[in-house]
């Protein structure tokens, strides 16, 4: 008998932590499934999480594939569900279905550079791959993040950001600025174009405001970055996660199941409507 | 009668002048003999103008879309809009103004009389011509309407086919107009709220059964609230989503909105938000019909706001949609408002 | 395998039909609707065609996915809910409404299957009823790679000749069905089929409307994402439901759940038709809409019939029902719409 895609498989939250406090909070989320059996992933999948009674909503697994105890996701309070999640305590039971979507293409990017360039909480769709990257360090070449928010506190993953630092390049920005900040001060695309990545040999994977990514994948093109080489992650409103009830199409695509991982080549031939 | 050239001569006159931004009309559509809004922005084009009895659209709903239109632009054009109206047409803007929702400077009001005629009910026209399909419907001399099918004109007495709002109608020509064609004749009302009898002298019981095996057809596909003027909330009761929240909103605003009615077409569901709309458009309904008309199942529900339009003229002799001052129903009291409920 | 049977002879086979559940149009005032039928005499053939397709039946406008409640042991409960009907039949289905459910077919079917779409597609039997004239002033089946009398997606197509109707079986599951009434059935007579073929053909030319030359459609829609085209087309669209929920090929959808209890928690998640004409279809919790305005919810409604299912599933997702046409409240004609697509200039 065919699993039915609809029905979600029960898990529980096993820690829950503050990332970003304030008006606009992140908290991440790690959750073990109530039926041992395990849920293998590729970096930049997502999965549907299930509020019982308010609705579901998909989100990238910020965890790396690598980790088997747990699935993390980092989540933004936005609406209905996600106000929910946020309600939500250590122990208590949500449903998750998946994993949904495409992947990024590590395969391919063996002995390259991977530039990773984050905004807010862009960073927790790429965390996953750069996790993976970073675990399997040898299969890759440089690794590099470049990753900013409006303010320090609205930085997600500060821990582990001082822990990376130890074992690659971080350029960390803010948009303006403020005491004890002695990084670099303006906006992630604009830290881009000083830092000057190299396209030689190079992946550069993007994500954030719709407007950040827009300016990141201008100014890698000036730097020298040819279309194959930049890739992003879209999100769009999912219902159905399986590419059936119509929601969030872009042209012919359904970002939850032909993305939402998208190369700028692929991305440019879509129609701009997200 | 209201003479075409005419109406096409104000048009061309008024967009060539620059004096709006483009004319809200009728034009012929391309299903049968049934017409399609008409958005009129070159003088070239007025030729398509039309003005019979199967322009049965009111077309103030699109004053709506204009609102939000312009809200959106970064420099809107501040020329009015140009629009078509009839009587009950007019009554809708005079709602639509009364509540502030227009300024009166931002519409170029073209009243055309409905005079002795009025507009086609679709099902009474096609029993009247008995299978024969009908090409042309025209406003013929007295109250007359000259009906064009395969075999030739014939005349038929207005009402036999003209819509069943059209047979209280309380305002054959328009209340409020810029520029008026035709004539300021009134037809006889036969019986206002002559519709409601047959359901008012059903039981309690009776009347829920039959509002019961009406709302069970319902597919909730909301043509009944789109096509009306009035329902322009942004937060309406029925949708999930507040329209009007921003990136600045908080979450919990948004989590706080209460789901008042399922997505799901049930009997309850569907009779809240029927229901609910009808309160919310009390005194505020023009019984413009379109509701009724749009509604893909017939399900006939301009009763349920004739009703309350006949409650407010009883109880509170109010009328709706003659005076742009007047304060609206629901939020005015007077003190010899009627008090019987108290006990 | 073929037969003929006499009109006056058809409750009888619905007779012994009794172990399906049996729908057929019934006349409600001005039109017809899909209903289940428990006497066999009120099956009549003698109509044009439903408001609602028969998609409602095989994809209910409301459908239970699972069932959830807060329980003792694990905190939470969830339970499946599959469709567990009888297996039905559908009488006097046209041959746009049949094509229909074979397109959404393609959706439903597609790597990962949905089980409550199959299951119900798969209990139940189509019995088609070819045009004699088409039942619309709209119909336009025959541009969409269509026709009157079109045997895809059906079990079995009846023709009117008259008095009787000749009856072909098309799958094994037209076959049970004529197994189980054998004697009602008599062998077709020499001219009958001959008869039915030049019925079928000759209602194909009577169809009054067609998009011209479809097959530049798909390219020229290509070309016209940005196109100022959709503005226009669309300042009469109002953002109803109506082409949408009316149409036999739509299946777009929402999720929600139903909480019928909140303390302890219990409620039911279903799946709702959906519309991607209303404003917050694609509206983000955030406020951000990719499609916030009539235009660009219009050109997605024509790009996706048009052209993303064409690139996708080589085939156009309209089969020229023409219910949108007729019921459309302020006149847009998906006809005229993509006619004059081929003729813009940009």
């Amino acid at each position: 008998m065919n699993h039915n895609a609809y029905i979600p498989r029960l898990a529980k939250f096993i820690e829950i932590k503050e990332e970003v406090g304030g008006a606009r909070p992140i908290k991440s989320f790690r959750t073990q499934f109530i039926n041992q059996n395990g849920f293998s992933f590729r970096s930049g999948q997502c999965a549907m999480l299930s509020v019982f009674g308010k609705g579901e909503s998909m989100i990238s697994i910020s965890s790396s594939p690598l980790i088997k105890d747990y699935l993390q996701f980092s989540i933004l309070k936005m609406g209905r569900v996600t106000s929910a999640l946020h309600e939500m305590q250590v122990g208590e039971i949500i449903g998750i279905r998946g994993p949904y979507g495409n992947g990024f293409p590590m395969k391919e990017w063996k002995g390259k550079n991977l530039i990773f360039i984050g905004g807010g909480i862009g960073l927790a769709p790429i965390w996953s791959v750069l996790q993976t990257a970073l675990t399997q360090k040898e299969e890759y070449g440089d690794l590099i993040l470049i990753y900013g928010a409006r303010i320090s506190n609205d930085l997600v993953f500060k821990q582990e950001l001082s822990e990376l630092k130890k074992k690659m390049k971080v350029y960390l920005s803010v948009d303006v600025e403020e005491p004890d900040w002695d990084e670099f001060v303006g906006f992630v695309p604009v830290n881009v174009l000083e830092k000057k990545p190299s396209p030689k040999n190079a992946i550069s994977i993007t994500c954030g405001p719709p407007i950040m990514i827009k300016f990141v994948i201008q100014n890698l093109k000036a730097l020298g970055f040819e279309d194959e080489q930049i890739y992003t992650t879209v999100e769009n409103k999912m219902k159905c996660g399986i590419g059936k009830c119509g929601r969030c199409n872009i042209g012919l695509h359904y970002v939850c199941e032909d993305g939402p991982v998208y190369s700028w080549t692929e991305l440019k031939n879509l129609p701009q409507e997200y | 009668m209201v003479n075409l050239k005419e109406l096409k001569k104000e048009a061309e006159r008024i967009l060539e002048e620059g004096k709006v931004k483009y004319i809200i009309g009728y034009e012929r559509g391309t299903n049968g003999f049934w017409p399609t809004p008409a958005f009129i922005k070159n003088p070239e084009d007025v030729e398509k103008l039309i003005w019979d009895p199967t322009c049965v659209y009111n077309l103030t709903r699109f004053l709506v879309d204009e609102k939000r239109r312009k809200a959106k632009e970064k420099k809107p054009d501040e020329r009015p809009v140009a629009i078509i109206v009839k009587g009950c047409d007019s009554r809708a803007l005079i709602i639509l103004l009364q509540e502030k929702f227009i300024n009166r400077e931002d519409v170029h009001v073209i009243g055309v009389s409905c005079e002795n005629g009025g507009v086609l009910d679709e099902k009474k026209l096609a029993r009247r011509v008995k299978g024969k399909k009908a090409l042309k419907v025209e406003f013929g001399e007295k109250d007359k309407l000259i009906v064009t099918t395969e075999e030739g004109k014939t005349e038929i007495p207005a009402e036999e086919i003209l819509a069943e709002r059209c047979l209280e109608c309380k305002a054959n020509f328009p209340v409020i107009f810029d520029v008026f064609l035709g004539e300021k004749t009134k037809r006889q009302l036969d019986n206002p709220f002559h519709s409601l009898e047959k359901i008012e002298s059903l039981s309690k019981e009776e009347r829920w059964a039959f509002w019961k095996e009406q709302f069970d057809k319902c597919i909730r596909c909301y043509a009944c609230r789109s096509v009306c003027p009035m329902c322009y909330c942004d937060e309406c009761v029925v949708d999930t989503i507040n329209f009007a929240v921003t990136a600045d909103t908080p979450a919990e605003e948004k989590a706080q909105k209460i789901k008042w009615v399922e997505k799901s077409p049930v009997s309850s569901e569907n009779f809240v938000y029927h229901l609910v709309r009808a309160i919310h458009l009390a005194g505020r309904c023009i019984d413009c019909g379109e509701c009724e008309r749009a509604c893909p199942l017939d399900i006939p529900i301009r009763l349920l706001n004739k009703k309350l339009e006949k409650e407010a003229k009883e109880l509170f002799d109010y009328e709706v949609g003659f005076d742009p001052d007047q304060p609206s129903l629901v939020s005015s009291f007077k003190d010899e408002d009627p008090e019987d409920f108290i006990k | 395998m073929e037969k003929t049977l006499l009109k006056r002879s058809f409750p009888q086979w619905v007779k012994k039909l009794s172990s399906y559940k049996i729908l057929a149009p019934v006349r409600d005032g001005d039109f017809w609707n899909y209903e289940v039928i428990d006497d066999s005499n009120s099956v009549d053939l003698n109509y044009l065609n439903t408001v609602l397709s028969p998609k409602k039946i095989i994809f209910p406008q409301r459908e239970v996915f699972l069932e959830f409640s807060s329980s003792n042991e694990e905190g939470l409960e969830i339970k499946e809910v599959l469709p567990d009907e009888k297996s039905s039949v559908i009488f006097g289905v046209r041959p746009c409404d049949a094509k229909a459910l074979t397109l959404m077919d393609k959706v439903f079917g597609d790597d990962l299957e949905d089980p409550y779409f199959l299951e119900r597609r798969n209990s139940t039997i189509l019995v088609g009823l070819a045009c004699n004239t088409p039942p619309s002033p709209n119909c336009f089946c025959l541009s969409v790679g269509g026709s009157t009398h079109s045997k895809e997606g059906l079990d079995i197509l009846l023709t009117d000749l008259g008095d009787k109707y000749f009856v072909e079986s098309l799958t094994k599951k037209g076959d049970e069905l004529i197994k189980l009434a054998k004697g009602t059935f008599q062998e077709p007579k020499p001219k009958d089929k001959p008869d039915a073929k030049k019925i079928q053909t000759d209602s194909e030319k009577k169809l009054k409307r067609q998009i011209k030359e479809i097959k530049k459609v798909t390219s020229e829609l290509k070309e016209m994402f940005d196109s100022p085209f959709w503005d226009e087309e669309s300042m009469g669209c109002i953002s109803c439901g109506i082409c949408t929920y009316l149409c036999p090929t739509c299946h777009c959808f929402d999720i929600n759940d139903e909480v019928t209890s909140s303390s302890p928690l219990k409620g039911k998640r279903v799946r709702n038709w959906d519309n991607c004409q209303f404003p917050d279809f694609t509206m983000h919790s955030s406020g951000h809409n990719p499609r916030p305005d009539k235009a660009s919810r219009l050109r997605q409604r024509i790009l996706h019939k048009f052209q993303y299912f064409v690139e996708k599933y080589q085939s156009y997702q309209c089969t020229g029902c023409g219910r949108c046409v007729s019921k459309c409240p302020v006149g847009i004609d998906i006809i005229e719409v993509v006619n004059k697509v081929k003729d813009y200039e940009s």
